[in-house]
């Protein structure tokens, strides 16, 4: 490869009419041969010679077939290419700009500040999430202090009312009891006078029937 | 003697012909007296193409959750910004553009050499292939990386951007120098003899062995298509931020 660099930058042949006219843009077809025929041509006195140059060109230098390939390769030619290059890659990078890094990147650095913004939002809203819990479960506290003080005080209303009904009854049950009592004697004392006032008589008679009237 | 120059002539020639190398063949088009390389110019029209279109697809409607070909260019671009960053600093902002698109063009351009089948389209003359294929194109990109720098430097320090030709001695001065014309030179010449010798090994060995061996090569070839892309970019970033960095 580097034989080949090398060789593209000279010619290796001399150069035949033809040939030095030989442009890159010529087809390969024109020229197969012409090489060939004139370098023979200069040692063919004697064999050994001849052979010595067969294989000085070869190996030593690029072959003249080779030679004759690289001699209108143009690896390192300069041309309009360059600046028509320039122009290209300064559109696309005009182009690319405008139709890829700035509208991507803009809309991926918003994306970023808005996910940020979200994000530390949250953050904030956990503290507030925390305070509103500690409020509702004051609030609880308080309603179910205030609930048990009520259905104490209830219980307790109720429970002496009760009482006071109890006792009321009782003493009424007790009242009505005395007095039944009381009108039970009276009615036994009346029964037992009333006995005694028939029991007189009834002796009387008795004594009458049993008695012989005398 | 002269048929056996002839029969060795041929016989090398026939070789030739089938490893079917053209090194330095173009396929020439006039543009006002002036010569072009036309295979360049149309390979790059389709590079261009394929980078243009695949953009317009892909950033036309953007999703707040990317798409599978958004997410890739998503993923490209901050590529190309990680890229542009750790080489130039936090100014690296307005050069984004200029690192993208040269990452992406040679990119896509020695892809394209290794992977879009080229030679189906017949030229009369040469043969398509990668446009860094040519000193040209990665002499043309060089160059404007070379601008790009001193553009770079220039509008960050003004004249005293040339100060850092007599930094840190004044002896060194040459050197300073030299180093603006050795940074392009490089930079050209290292993506195009990769890029040619890539190419020029796959053909001679599908010459030879037309199954199955020369794919390892292929694969290695793409590996280093990719690794120059990124060299040159990379490279290109680094002499950027070079040249706006203080001197302390």
């Amino acid at each position: 490869m580097a034989n080949m660099i090398m060789a593209s930058s000279k010619t290796l042949v001399p150069p035949t009419p033809s040939l030095s006219t030989a442009k890159p843009k010529l087809p390969i077809s024109q020229i197969p041969a012409l090489p060939k025929i004139t370098l023979p041509t200069l040692s063919s006195s004697t064999l050994i010679k001849s052979l010595s140059l067969v294989a000085a060109t070869s190996l030593a230098v690029a072959p003249p077939s080779f030679a004759e390939e690289i001699e209108k390769a143009a690896l390192f030619e300069f041309n309009l290419t360059l600046p028509l290059i320039m122009a290209e890659f300064l559109f696309l990078q005009f182009a690319l700009d405008k139709l890829y890094f700035t509208p991507l990147g803009n809309f991926m650095d918003e994306r970023d500040a808005a996910i940020r913004e979200r994000l530390s939002s949250v953050k904030d809203t956990s503290g507030e999430v925390k305070q509103l819990e500690e409020q509702a479960a004051a609030v609880l506290k308080a309603a179910r202090a205030e609930i048990s003080s009520a259905l104490n005080k209830m219980k307790k209303e109720t429970q002496a009312e009760l009482e006071q009904k109890l006792a009321e009854g009782r003493k009424k049950v007790e009242v009505e009891l005395e007095e039944a009592l009381a009108s039970l004697e009276v009615q036994k004392e009346e029964t037992i006078k009333a006995l005694d006032s028939q029991i007189v008589a009834l002796s009387q008679d008795i004594v009458k029937k049993v008695l012989p009237i005398s | 003697m002269n048929v056996l120059l002839c029969s060795i002539n041929t016989l090398l020639k026939g070789l030739y012909d089938i490893s079917g190398v053209e090194v330095g063949q173009h396929f020439y088009w006039q543009i006002g007296g002036f010569q072009v390389h036309a295979q360049v110019l149309i390979t790059s029209w389709v590079v261009i193409a394929i980078l243009l279109g695949s953009a317009i697809i892909a950033v036309r409607n953007p999703q707040t959750i990317p798409t599978d070909i958004q997410n890739f260019f998503e993923y490209v671009l901050e590529f190309i910004r990680d890229v542009s960053k750790t080489q130039i600093g936090e100014e690296y902002g307005p050069w984004v553009s200029f690192i993208g698109t040269l990452f992406l063009f040679i990119f896509v351009s020695n892809w394209s050499g290794a992977l879009l089948p080229w030679k189906i389209i017949q030229l009369p003359h040469g043969e398509l292939a990668a446009p860094t294929n040519d000193i040209n194109t990665t002499v043309a990109l060089a160059l404007l990386t070379s601008l790009a720098y001193f553009y770079a430097g220039l509008t960050k320090k003004g004249l005293g951007y040339f100060g850092k030709y007599i930094q840190p001695t004044p002896i060194l001065l040459p050197i300073n120098i030299l180093e603006d014309f050795t940074k392009p030179l490089s930079l050209s010449f290292r993506l195009f003899g990769n890029i040619l010798a890539d190419e020029l090994v796959v053909v001679v060995l599908v010459s030879l062995v037309p199954l199955v061996v020369p794919i390892p090569v292929m694969l290695l070839g793409l590996f280093t298509s990719g690794i120059q892309a990124l060299i040159f970019a990379t490279l290109a970033a680094a002499y950027i931020g070079e040249s706006m960095e203080g001197h302390h």
